[in-house]
């Protein structure tokens, strides 16, 4: 009987070590199950965060764009500025020997970029092509002089420093004239200055909207958590112990924007440099890094303060004043 | 001598400009076990708050586990705030994390660095509320009860001078609230002063003991009447 009895108890011993083996491994089932559904929640969650990336790296973008625009004008003004010829006719009665010297001197001339030499035999032949027939046939004469053209540096085209070079010019004996685009030099520079203020007043605007934009998603982020922070301070974590993962969280946010703003850049400037290579865009590497560095830069600030203030306004305030 | 751990002498509390309490004459001794009743809307939980410096006590004297309430400046307070268990009625635990980080999160904001005094700390409070098995799960996951009892234990987990519990059972039905109460006894038992804000009138038949009431702008302490 006692025999018996201790069999049994053993099978029964042994099937509820089964049973527990297999509760055991039905719950680690679950309990699997149920992590991927919290991190399918979490995940649901997170994509909130993806609004605050992207409206933070969209902004930095927009505003490394201007930045670029800002640090190019000059470069693409100076482009058209330096296009502009000033042609100096000379008289027919000009010696051999004055010509050359006023060519070697202007070539010197430090307004000069480029000086060119044009004799009346090859003004008439380009004349000619242009308007489609021999005009000397029926004049019997070339009325043409002879000519340089004087392409000036950037920074010497404008109305003054144009009208100085031509007194100089025109004071030789044997200078007939000296022409240029009078109404085109002023227009231009005009315009330059124009355009320089108006990409100054948009990138400020849009610095503002910047701060603005991305302040607002981080006002809210944290607003979603300021009884969590109401219940941290009443269990005795100071402000600063408070305030360090939240400001950390959003300047990981603010770099991560940062950094796809920069690669966006980069890819701009991948393209406009391949289309247009003789604005020589990546030129000056020391400005270009400077203007990456100063969009991380502003990414992290911006986040750091916002997150700073938000957070700082929630911790001021007393548990009941949170539902207002 | 018994140490005092609590004392306010004619001390008023209020809500900004609205008086709730006048002449509030209190003390607690280390070791007591007091109970604070009243109807709703009488000041109890605004008594309770002054004490952990959630209002300002800008009337009368009052001292709290030394500190002095009415010099009480806003950087003092968490350092107040770690001498002092706070319990509330809607526990407050952080839904973000689980029980075993909750903990973590207060002893890390309470300036422990050891991870494995940590751990025993946070294995010791929960044994005490008999969590231990349950540290792994999000305080949404727990019913009310247990809930609770994780609010119980992180109020433990800095060896507190003096517990303060804002009606710990009032979201809890009949049989939970005894539960709890019996953790608080035994807590109480082992040397922890706590003050208990309450209207359940059945927990102070069963576990009597000194008992203030707030009514009318007044705290004044009742004898109860052994049946």
């Amino acid at each position: 009987m006692e025999v018996i009895y201790n069999n049994f108890e053993r099978l029964i011993v042994s099937t509820s070590q089964i049973q527990k083996s297999l509760y055991f491994c039905a719950g680690n089932q679950l309990q699997s199950m149920a992590s991927s559904f919290e991190k399918y929640q979490k995940r649901r969650l997170i994509s909130s965060y993806f609004s605050v990336v992207i409206s933070i790296s969209l902004v930095l973008f927009l505003l490394g764009l201007l930045g670029l625009l800002v640090l190019n004008t000059k470069k693409v003004a100076d482009h058209f500025k330096e296009k502009i010829a000033l042609t100096v006719y000379l008289k027919d009665t000009a010696k051999e020997v004055e010509i050359t010297q006023l060519k070697q001197s202007l070539a010197l001339a430090e307004y000069t970029k480029t000086a060119e030499y044009i004799s009346k035999e090859q003004a008439a032949e380009e004349h000619s092509a242009t308007i489609g027939e021999n005009f000397m046939e029926f004049l019997g004469y070339n009325p043409l002089q002879n000519s340089i053209d004087v392409y000036l540096l950037a920074d010497y085209v404008s109305p003054e420093k144009l009208e100085e070079i031509t007194t100089e010019l025109i004071s030789k004996n044997f200078v007939d004239e000296v022409v240029y685009d009078k109404p085109l030099i002023a227009l231009l520079n005009d315009n330059v200055k124009k355009i320089s203020l108006w990409v100054l007043i948009i990138s400020s605007l849009f610095t503002f909207i910047a701060v603005l934009l991305i302040n607002s998603s981080i006002r809210l982020s944290v607003y979603a958590k300021r009884f969590t922070i109401k219940t941290m301070q009443m269990v005795g974590a100071t402000k600063r112990f408070i305030r360090r993962p939240f400001i950390w969280k959003s300047v990981k946010l603010g770099m991560l924007g940062a950094v796809l703003a920069m690669i966006g850049m980069a890819l701009v400037l991948y393209y406009l440099n391949k289309t247009f290579p003789q604005l020589q865009l990546l030129q000056d590497k020391v400005m270009i890094g400077a203007l990456f560095a100063f969009i991380f830069l502003m990414g992290l600030f911006i986040t750091w303060l916002s997150t700073y203030f938000a957070t700082q306004r929630f911790l001021n305030l007393r548990t009941d004043e949170l539902y207002y | 001598m018994p140490e005092t751990v609590l004392s306010l002498k004619n001390a008023s509390v209020f809500q900004r400009e609205n008086l709730i309490l006048s002449d509030v004459n209190v003390t607690v001794e280390k070791g007591e076990f007091v109970y604070l009743i009243g109807k709703t809307g009488t000041g109890k939980s605004s008594f309770m708050k002054t004490l952990y410096g959630d209002l300002p006590l800008t009337k009368g004297e009052g001292n709290i586990v030394g500190y002095d309430l009415p010099t009480l400046k806003e950087n003092d307070i968490p350092f107040l705030r770690r001498k002092l268990g706070v319990v509330f009625q809607d526990f407050k635990l952080l839904n973000d994390r689980t029980v075993k980080n909750n903990l973590l999160f207060v002893l890390n904001a309470t300036g422990w660095k050891d991870k494995a005094a940590m751990d025993t700390r946070i294995d010791a409070v929960l044994d005490k509320v008999a969590m231990k098995t349950k540290s792994f799960k999000y305080p949404y996951q727990l019913s009310g009860g247990e809930q609770q009892r994780v609010a119980i234990a992180r109020a433990l987990l800095n060896d507190p001078e003096l517990i303060l519990a804002d009606e710990p059972t009032g979201n809890l039905d009949p049989q939970t609230s005894v539960e709890v109460m019996e953790v608080l006894q035994e807590i109480n038992k082992n040397g922890n002063t706590i003050l208990m804000a309450t209207h359940d009138y059945a927990l102070l038949l069963k576990y009597p003991s000194k008992t203030l009431k707030c009514d009318e702008n007044q705290i004044f302490e009742v004898v109860q009447k052994t049946v």
